[in-house]
């Protein structure tokens, strides 16, 4: 094997210096190809991505994929790649992006159409939220590669303690949380947890509560809070969490980590996440080790079931592209069951797409809660899936966090936001 | 006017062209391009481009969101240049009066200004930690919602602000404390002035183009304050640390509205320019009469 590679790449090397003997811009399908691969940093212990594409090299002599890191916040990502893939520069191939910016890039023709490749049936083993993303406006603009769903994380020692079976209802978690917090008497353990901060993660949660309220922050006939009267009770329940109690003041100020930080010191009884916080809290060292259950966002009383948000990256191709069957392979290759199932080893934190994965006897043995978090994802909704996304939401956020810190009511932070978004989308 | 001074004339106009050209180059040239830009309806990634006048400017006028961006920005400058100032004259003071340690005393001074800015806004987020935070501890175990609470947040920031930025006029002032001849002061004590009197009547009046200086400075950095929100707050809570930059920023980079985004910039360069034309006509004025 690893002979015929060598042989196999000097031969193409040889192929290749006569290619370039014979004509030095043009670039020979046949001659040794370098893809680049834009992608965020990945957290955790391990890195799966290197050793994925020493694996894809030595399927494809004649191709080397070159890695190279984004920083790590996300508004820096998407800053990079709207300035160089406007700018028209093919320096890279192949780039990892968040779901959330999918519709807008295909929209801004940035994105290599891939139904010549890929298939409908091809993405179908992919959770359908996914794939809803990945297929906007019904062509095939990516391949899904990691999943994110948002998820009730609780204290499940606590909740036997009382007798208790995990809240179907955001207000089953309140009167849960009021009788725990009152028979337990510890002034240092809160309620619910979740991310109040003024960013995307605000927008998850609101977009949550919107959702099990029974309305929507963006119509399937394109409108903008259909139901102001519904989002307005939604946000109405969310400040009463914290005026109650149930919540601390400062999740107003919590993001992913802060919230994760605090529940995984014991200091909650519930925390809305993601599927990454289980395998911190199953450290070794952690405070909260084999007490903590998983279950579905809650959904409201007299409104729908609790239905959780999805995230995560897909895999795409750079329109302007020099490679487009290579890199077109390499984002099969990355998204295929063998690609994906790097994303399930013990020390990786991070969660295919693909559903087969999550009842593979070796992932669930590294992830015991796999089969859960396979089941909560199978019903996830993606975020509004517009090319006008990031405007919607970065146009919310003030607006969510003013009716949070009762600098507006709820009905009039939504008003705002309405009218805001009508302005701003009549561009349409 | 003689042959003589045309050709003086003429090697003064030759002379000055490649800073003009520069300057036309880098700044002129841009900032013309961002005016036409804000007058458009443009959101080039989807391929929309037309004109639309001062529709921008019109719709900013009535933007809530944008008299909340200004009166931050504007709260942000006050407050922060003026802590800035006294407390860095009042540590170039102490600097002056220390005998013992006074190059490592300026060198802890310039470590909080050498630190990068998302550093700083990182440090000061577990300072502002609810639980945790350094400063509800030494508050007696307070529970302040620090980033969280409308009422609070831009506070913290703005000390955050002071923290970093205070060695710059400390050192400022210390600058020019050092080339005060000490006869000067002596003098002073024969006379019989105390220490009030030496402050107000000599300390002062010499540091007055440094303070100067050092406000210009710091207040057209405070209107483009934007590393600090952005990083430790997002804007937020319910945009109470929002300023002008942070807004222009998300209009320009995160929504890619050129043109809208365009406009809030021709807004700060505007504000900014108009405070530097003040400040510089008090300078001219300081000049004239020192």
């Amino acid at each position: 094997m690893r002979v015929r590679s060598w042989t196999g790449s000097a031969a193409l090397v040889l192929l290749a210096l006569l290619a370039v003997a014979g004509c030095a811009e043009r670039h020979d399908p046949g001659g040794p190809i370098t893809l680049v691969f834009k992608h965020a940093k990945i957290f955790g212990p391990a890195d799966p991505i290197p050793r994925l594409l020493r694996e894809f090299e030595a399927k494809h002599p004649g191709v080397t994929v070159r890695s190279e890191e984004l920083t790590w916040t996300s508004d820096e990502q998407h800053q990079f790649y709207v300035i160089n893939l406007e700018g028209a520069t093919p320096t890279f191939d192949v780039l990892m992006l968040d779901v959330i910016w999918v519709p807008e890039f295909a929209q801004a023709g940035w994105l290599l159409d891939l139904a010549p490749w890929v298939t409908r049936e091809e993405l179908a083993p992919h959770f359908p939220a996914a794939v809803a993303v990945a297929t906007w406006g019904g062509r095939v603009w990516g391949v899904p590669w990691n999943m994110n769903v948002g998820v009730l994380y609780y204290r499940s020692d606590l909740l036997a303690k009382y007798g208790l079976a995990p809240p179907r209802t955001w207000e089953a978690l309140v009167e849960q949380a009021e009788l725990i917090r009152g028979r337990e008497r510890d002034p240092k353990l809160d309620g619910v947890l979740w991310q109040g901060k003024q960013y995307e993660g605000l927008v998850c949660n609101v977009v949550e509560q919107l959702w099990g309220s029974g309305t929507a922050l963006f119509g399937d006939d394109g409108r903008v809070l259909p139901d102001l009267d519904r989002a307005a009770a939604a946000l109405t329940f969310m400040r009463g969490l914290i005026d109650r109690g149930v919540s601390p003041g400062w999740v107003t100020a919590g993001d992913e980590e802060l919230t994760r930080r605090a529940f995984g010191d014991g200091r909650a009884v519930f925390l809305r996440s993601w599927p990454y916080a289980m395998d911190l809290f199953e450290l070794p060292d952690s405070p909260v080790r084999g007490r903590v259950g998983i279950a579905a966002v809650p959904g409201h009383a007299g409104g729908a079931p609790g239905v959780g948000t999805t995230g995560g990256f897909h895999l795409a191709v750079n329109r302007r592209t020099r490679h487009a069957e290579a890199a077109v392979e390499l984002v099969r290759f990355l998204g295929s069951e063998r690609g994906q199932r790097a994303l399930t080893a013990a020390d990786v934190a991070l969660y295919p797409t693909r559903t087969a994965l999550y009842q593979d006897p070796e992932a669930v043995r590294a992830h015991p809660n796999m089969p859960r978090f396979h089941d909560l994802a199978l019903v996830a909704r993606p975020r509004p899936v517009t090319p006008y996304y990031l405007m919607i939401s970065t146009t919310v956020q003030p607006e969510f966090s003013a009716a949070l810190v009762r600098v507006k009511t709820p009905r009039v932070a939504l008003e705002h936001a309405r009218r805001r978004l009508e302005h701003l989308l009549a561009v349409r | 006017m003689t042959g003589r001074q045309r050709a003086d004339r003429r090697a003064g106009v030759a002379f000055v062209a490649p800073a003009v050209i520069v300057l036309a180059g880098l700044s002129l040239y841009p900032g013309l391009w961002v005016v036409w830009l804000s007058l458009q309806q443009r959101i080039p990634i989807f391929g929309i481009a037309r004109f639309i006048g001062v529709d921008h400017y019109a719709f900013l006028a009535s933007d809530p969101r944008m008299w909340n961006a200004t009166r931050v920005t504007l709260v942000f400058t006050v407050a922060s240049v003026a802590l800035e100032l006294v407390l860095g004259l009042a540590a170039a003071l102490a600097l002056q009066r220390q005998r013992l340690g006074r190059r490592l005393a300026t060198s802890l001074l310039l470590l909080a200004w050498a630190l990068p800015s998302v550093v700083t806004a990182k440090l000061f987020e577990w300072l502002y930690h609810p639980s945790a935070g350094l400063v509800n501890v030494l508050l007696g175990g307070r529970t302040l919602n620090w980033l969280g609470d409308p009422g609070l947040a831009l506070a913290g920031l703005i000390a955050a602000d002071v923290w970093r930025t205070m060695p710059f006029v400390a050192l400022l002032c210390y600058a020019r404390l050092l080339t005060i001849p000490g006869d000067v002061y002596e003098a002073a004590r024969v006379d019989g002035a105390g220490w009030t009197a030496t402050l107000t009547s000599i300390t002062l009046p010499l540091l007055r183009p440094v303070l100067l200086i050092a406000l210009l400075f710091r207040t057209l950095d405070a209107l483009r304050a934007f590393d600090l929100m952005f990083v430790l707050t997002g804007g937020g809570p319910a945009g109470t640390t929002e300023t002008l930059t942070v807004y222009a920023y998300r209009s320009l980079f995160q929504t890619l509205q050129l043109g809208f985004g365009s406009a809030i910039g021709v807004v700060i360069f505007t504000l900014v320019m108009l405070v530097a034309a003040a400040y510089l006509g008090v300078l001219r004025r300081a000049g004239a009469t020192a």
